[in-house]
């Protein structure tokens, strides 16, 4: 897939992989595609925060377990301050 | 039209057709002897214990439709092949309920009025029965492999011991139970409940029935192993759900099947323990299918949200 070319984009995937597992790749495009009206490959940084937000709702809508969605939520915010970092540096 | 409203259509035709025969053909002669029935009698009699089968059909086609609409969505990702031929095995599963069902009625209202039809109408329900569960495990194995594949999951030699062990002693009592109604003196003689030579009966029913049953144990087996290595928590969470939904329905359909195999069919309503049996495992086998139509619904969600 084209979007695996893109670092942050994998990043993302990687963490969702512990969540959602072989759905993870599929999840991400879809709410990239669906709510951020882009191509995966094309995800920057400045999208991240708004892309967490709708995984949080997504990832709501799959399971009631408040705990480890805000778990998977921070993990994304912590890729996004991350990124943020390293290109500042 | 998604395959949920389609297989309640089948359903709905089915299980129509089948109470309207089963009301309508003539009462069977030896039961009305045996249980000294009126026809009305017969017939309600039949109703009361036909009702709970028709609800089981219901949740089968269900939990079968739901989860090829769930292999349907995902058809051209990696796990699409593997959850295809399961989700067709189980719809074999599914319909293999009401069809020899119902072709063992119009069978056994044939021999009820000719007498000389009943071993031929034995014979035809025992092979249809083997030639569901052979195809039907046949595919959900075949999916099943197709996952553990996907993950690298292998047996371990004690987890592949333990299975051997577990069919063995099914197997062995197996023959033994059966080889109990046959005369071994006489390998050509068909004066048995089932009306077929031992020579006959060993290769074209028994050994098919012990294959088509190890490669059920294997496939439950093997989805709950896929279950216990595939990564993602919530998409696991959703797998242990259909991996119980599947052993369930699998082993309760073995059990049945052995069950009527080794207390061979009369032919006609018989009021006895392997009905009483095969009554509460099939309350176990609707609880799977619900089991698998629930896990398929959250496992379809992971995909639309």
């Amino acid at each position: 897939m084209a979007a695996s070319e893109t670092p942050l984009y994998d990043r993302v995937v990687r963490v969702t992989h512990v969540y959602l597992g072989p759905a993870a790749d599929r999840f991400i495009a879809r709410q990239v595609q669906n709510h951020l009206h882009k191509a995966p490959e094309s995800l920057s940084e400045k999208d991240l925060l708004r892309l967490v937000d709708w995984v949080r709702v997504a990832v709501s809508l799959i399971t009631e377990d408040k705990e480890i969605v805000e778990e998977y939520v921070s993990k994304l915010r912590q890729l996004a301050t991350e990124h943020t970092q390293n290109s500042e540096g | 039209m998604s395959h949920v409203s389609s297989a309640i259509r089948w359903y709905i035709v089915l299980a129509v057709t089948y109470l309207g025969f089963a009301m309508l053909l003539p009462a069977n002669k030896a039961a009305v002897h045996n249980y000294h029935l009126s026809s009305a009698g017969y017939h309600s009699l039949l109703l009361a214990i036909l009702l709970p089968y028709i609800g089981i059909w219901f949740a089968a086609f269900y939990g079968a439709a739901k989860l090829h609409d769930y292999a349907e969505l995902i058809k051209e990702t990696p796990e699409g092949l593997g959850f295809t031929l399961i989700a067709k095995g189980f719809q074999w599963l599914a319909w293999g309920l009401p069809v020899p069902a119902l072709i063992s009625l119009w069978l056994n209202s044939i021999a009820n009025a000719h007498p000389g039809f009943l071993p031929s109408a034995l014979i035809i329900s025992n092979y249809i029965n083997v030639v569901v569960a052979l195809v039907a495990f046949h595919l959900v194995g075949q999916g099943t492999r197709d996952l553990t594949t996907l993950t690298k999951s292998r047996l371990s030699t004690t987890e592949a011991r333990t299975i051997l062990l577990v069919f063995l002693t099914l197997g062995v009592a197996f023959c033994f139970f059966i080889f109990r109604h046959l005369n071994l003196h006489s390998l050509g003689s068909t004066s048995n409940p089932y009306y077929l030579p031992a020579w006959v009966l060993i290769p074209t029913l028994i050994i098919p029935y012990l294959y088509a049953w190890f490669t059920g144990l294997l496939a439950a087996y093997e989805i709950i192993l896929y279950g216990r290595h595939v990564s993602g928590v919530f998409y696991r969470q959703a797998l242990s759900l259909l991996a119980s939904g599947m052993t369930s329905v699998i082993a309760s359909l073995i059990f049945v099947q052995y069950v009527r195999s080794v207390a061979p069919r009369a032919g006609h309503l018989s009021l006895n323990t392997t009905l009483l049996f095969i009554n509460i495992t099939f309350i176990f086998m609707a609880i799977g299918f619900v089991l698998m139509s629930f896990a398929a619904s959250k496992l379809k969600r992971i995909e639309e949200v």
